[in-house]
């Protein structure tokens, strides 16, 4: 088959990849054995503001993550089947609601015949406390749902919208957040944390240390720096030394340990690795002749989609918002003035700079120039309202500049729905009939 | 429209029928005379103080089966048939000659898509020519910082409305509109008394007319022929048919009613803003306008798009033992999602009650031809409690 012989070779070499999976095998043994030693454990939404776990020291899962994780272990059938049983429907919000429909599975912790584990890694030990933030309707329910099966404590955060939203965000965004947001709402943002924090100091018997949270600050902008000169490196380097296969988990992964020494680590030697590679010359796809941009979430079922234009066409997707985001969107410097206010600067704008227009559309234009994109493949996802993100303005914005968009739907997580037959023939024809025909 | 005899000979029934079947003539006469009219989507948008700042307020309501030419342009697929119908109607120039300005509130998840949309179309589209749009970011979450919250958002809101209507709103403006608002409410939850009585005189039909007919009216003529109707009502001869519930997607027209009342039954209540939601929760007038505006719209009863499963199971159980339910119909249309997860909970709790239950999620607006036949089958299952 064309996707065995067009793997990409980088995917195998780069050690960071492999270690940060290895790391989070090893870390969440560490968490099941804590949670089974009678520590709270936090079930957490991508948009929480994590850096208050990570000072308090309570450990915690990120709800994109393990549903990655558990899409990679391709439960998906199953647990929608679980769900449909229980009377939900199961075409609803794959995405968030796979923990959930998990909790409804009866062997999660069990032991196969074969003597291993039925559940994903063991399955998820029992939280006790369920977080989400309110940036869109379905999430609270879900999450409620979620608390309910596991006995968890559910708590949630509110979300508001911007008033003002100045094109340029990403050069703004880590020193003058003050003018990026209406400050209204940055001390909104600041009140939900303290108040997320007088509730988890309730629950857990913790205190927060407002040190500790500056150090776990300077840490993530440590950590993003490097991502921002990978980023940088991988824009300016033609044939790329890496692709999106080789980004996406080494950097998805790693962002949900920020925070953490090993994670700003981590990202250092993801750095260092790809430097290497770029100087000794190596090119993931040596024949490269066209450079896509991904936008979306990722296909996390058949990773090996990403690759299958390479060897036919030399069109190698170079660019995904997992390594971009934390080179633009993380970084808050002197965070010691304020750290409640820089947080609130971090976790308030996250959604917004992805799916609002015309913070999204700006900010892929920018990143289409940087990375000298010839053609862009963005995957609207099915059945969620928060990735409602005002295509037809992204399409737009990029298409005015000269930059050719193939817009599909797709399902990220729920293998039953994708059909990679359709979808390659679907990229194959827009490279052919667009990309290589040089609209840009 | 299906309308009983009474309803039809009714003059105070009559002008409620015009005004909801006519519902573009109370705004383009307010207009005439000199009134800004304000399109309002979203059932959070304070009326009283755009009523305090005379202006007209003007729902904006969804025209089934016209073009969608903008909204197929704009949109993607998951905006749910209504909303795209009035984005339709905003964007194409359809309110241009009488309306002063859209306000959207955020009372569901995809009106923050349709702002954030509108405000976008006028920063790079300048050729799609459309009101103003203003916005109202409600919080949902009942904390104390959520309602100080609040108080600066509508704070803010008044401010924008000053500007429009080019003047100060006054508290005693505010407080003379809110009288206006507390006695439509007071008049309709009287005149719903009729509806879940256990003996019940009106129709789910003749409700939303009733209900409805005064989003089109100038509200203190509106007052008055509520107060006519209500005179009349002791003398409506009593319907007969399985108490429903109606939970879901709004119903601006009477078309689901009318069908679901024809089958044999009587819509005795509903949880959405076209229905008796709208007259829920008085203006409190001890309090100082901006706190009043606030606990209004913030404390009411929980809406089906913005509340956690367990408040909205516990909002249905209360619904449907003041209405005297014995049945709740679940009516979702394509694309308004948020709803289906609290559905297993909320039909385990209204069964575990007695109250039977039945569900239509992913409804297409108006409905295809096999969700029709599906409809009419299981409305008869609940109806007469057999197998169709
Ligand atoms: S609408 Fe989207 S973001 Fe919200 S719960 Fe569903 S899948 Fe998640």
């Amino acid at each position: 088959m064309a996707e065995e012989k067009s793997k990409s070779k980088v995917v195998k070499k780069l050690k960071a990849t492999a270690a940060i999976g290895a790391y989070q095998k090893e870390w969440f043994a560490g968490l099941a054995e804590r949670v089974k030693n009678g520590e709270d454990f936090a079930y957490l939404n991508a948009d929480v503001p994590m850096e208050i776990f990570r000072a308090m020291d309570i450990p915690f899962v990120v709800n994109q993550w393990w549903a990655a994780i558990c899409g990679a272990k391709r439960m998906t059938a199953k647990y929608y089947g679980l769900l449909n049983q229980a009377g939900y429907r199961d075409d609803l919000c794959s995405y968030c609601a796979t923990a959930l429909a998990e909790s409804l599975d009866p062997d999660d912790h069990a032991i196969g015949s074969d003597g291993k584990p039925l559940g994903p890694w063991g399955g998820l030990p029992h939280p006790t406390i369920a977080i989400t933030r309110l940036t869109c309707d379905c999430q609270s329910k879900i999450f409620e749902l979620f608390a309910k099966n596991h006995g968890a404590s559910f708590y949630a955060m509110e979300n508001t919208q911007p008033r003002k939203a100045p094109l340029n965000w990403y050069e703004i965004v880590e020193d003058n957040w003050e003018d990026l947001y209406d400050t209204d709402r940055l001390d909104a943002a600041v009140e939900e944390l303290k108040e997320l924090i007088r509730f988890l100091e309730e629950k857990t018997g913790r205190m927060f240390d407002e040190n500790k949270l500056i150090e776990v600050m300077n840490l993530i902008n440590e950590q993003e720096a490097w991502y921002k000169k990978t980023r940088d490196l991988i824009a300016e380097t033609s044939p790329v030394p890496v692709t999106v296969v080789d980004t996406i988990n080494a950097v998805m992964q790693a962002q949900w340990q920020r925070g953490t020494r090993f994670a700003a680590d981590h990202a250092r030697s993801l750095y260092e690795e790809i430097k290497a590679l770029a100087d000794a010359g190596e090119a993931a796809v040596p024949n490269e002749k066209y450079r896509l941009m991904w936008i979306g979430r990722g296909i996390w079922h058949d990773f090996g989609f990403y690759q299958r234009f390479e060897q036919k066409y030399g069109a190698v997707f170079m660019w995904s918002m997992y390594l971009a985001m934390g080179a633009d969107s993380y970084i808050r410097n002197h965070v010691e003035e304020d750290p409640l206010r820089a947080l609130a600067a971090r976790y308030i704008g996250m959604e917004d700079f992805l799916h609002m227009p015309p913070w999204n559309s700006s900010w892929f234009l920018q990143q289409a120039r940087q990375n000298r994109i010839d053609g862009v493949v963005y995957m609207v996802p099915e059945n969620c309202m928060q990735a409602v993100e005002g295509s037809y303005f992204i399409k737009k914005t990029l298409e005015d500049a000269g930059i050719p968009v193939l817009e599909f739907k797709a399902d990220p997580v729920d293998a039953r729905k994708w059909n990679a037959q359709s979808m390659t023939a679907l990229v194959e024809e827009f490279i052919e009939n667009r990309v290589m025909k040089g609209e840009k | 429209m299906v309308l009983r005899e009474c309803a039809e000979k009714s003059a105070a029934f009559q002008k409620l029928k015009n005004a909801y079947t006519h519902r573009e003539e109370a705004a383009k006469a307010a207009k005439a005379a000199g009134k800004k009219v304000v399109g309002t989507l979203g059932c959070d948008v304070p009326e009283e103080l755009i009523l305090a700042a005379g202006m007209q307020p003007y729902p904006i309501y969804a025209v089934p089966g016209g073009p969608m030419d903008m909204a197929d342009k704009y949109l993607e697929y998951a905006f749910d048939p209504m909303v795209r119908a009035q984005f339709e109607r905003i964007v194409d120039g359809s309110l241009n000659d009488f309306c002063d300005a859209v306000v959207v509130s955020n009372s569901t998840d995809v009106l923050i898509r349709i702002y954030l949309y509108l405000k976008e179309l006028k920063r790079v589209e300048t050729d799609v020519n459309f009101p103003p749009v203003y916005f109202i970011d409600w919080l949902f979450t009942r904390r104390r910082m959520h309602q100080e919250r609040n108080r600066l958002t509508i704070s803010l809101f008044k401010e924008e409305m000053e500007k429009l209507a080019g003047r100060v709103i006054t508290d005693e403006e505010i407080d003379a509109a809110a009288v206006v608002c507390n006695r439509t409410r007071e008049l309709l939850r009287k005149i719903d008394a009729f509806r879940t009585a256990r003996e019940m005189k009106l129709t789910g039909t003749e409700m939303l007319v009733i209900i409805g007919g005064g989003f089109y009216m100038d509200r203190e003529a509106y007052n008055k022929v509520l107060e006519e109707l209500l005179e009349e009502l002791p003398a409506w001869p009593a319907v007969t048919g399985k108490r429903l519930f109606y939970t879901g997607s709004v119903q601006t027209d009477t078309g689901l009613y009318a069908r679901v009342e024809a089958a044999g039954a009587v819509i005795v209540g509903e949880d959405h803003d076209w229905g008796s939601r709208y007259f829920e929760r008085d203006y409190d007038r001890e309090m100082p306008p901006v706190r009043a505006l606030v606990d209004r719209y913030m404390l009411r009863e929980f809406s089906s798009k913005k509340a956690f499963v367990s408040q909205r199971v516990e909002a249905l159980d209360r619904e449907t033992d003041a209405a005297g339910a014995e049945g709740v119909l679940f009516y979702f249309h394509i694309y308004e999602e948020a709803a289906s997860w609290d559905y297993p909970s909320q039909k385990e709790s209204l069964e575990g009650r007695g109250i039977d239950t039945l569900h239509f999620a992913k409804m297409h607006w108006p409905q295809t031809q096999e969700e029709s036949d599906a409809f009419s089958a299981g409305l008869k299952t609940l109806i007469e409690g057999k197998e169709a």
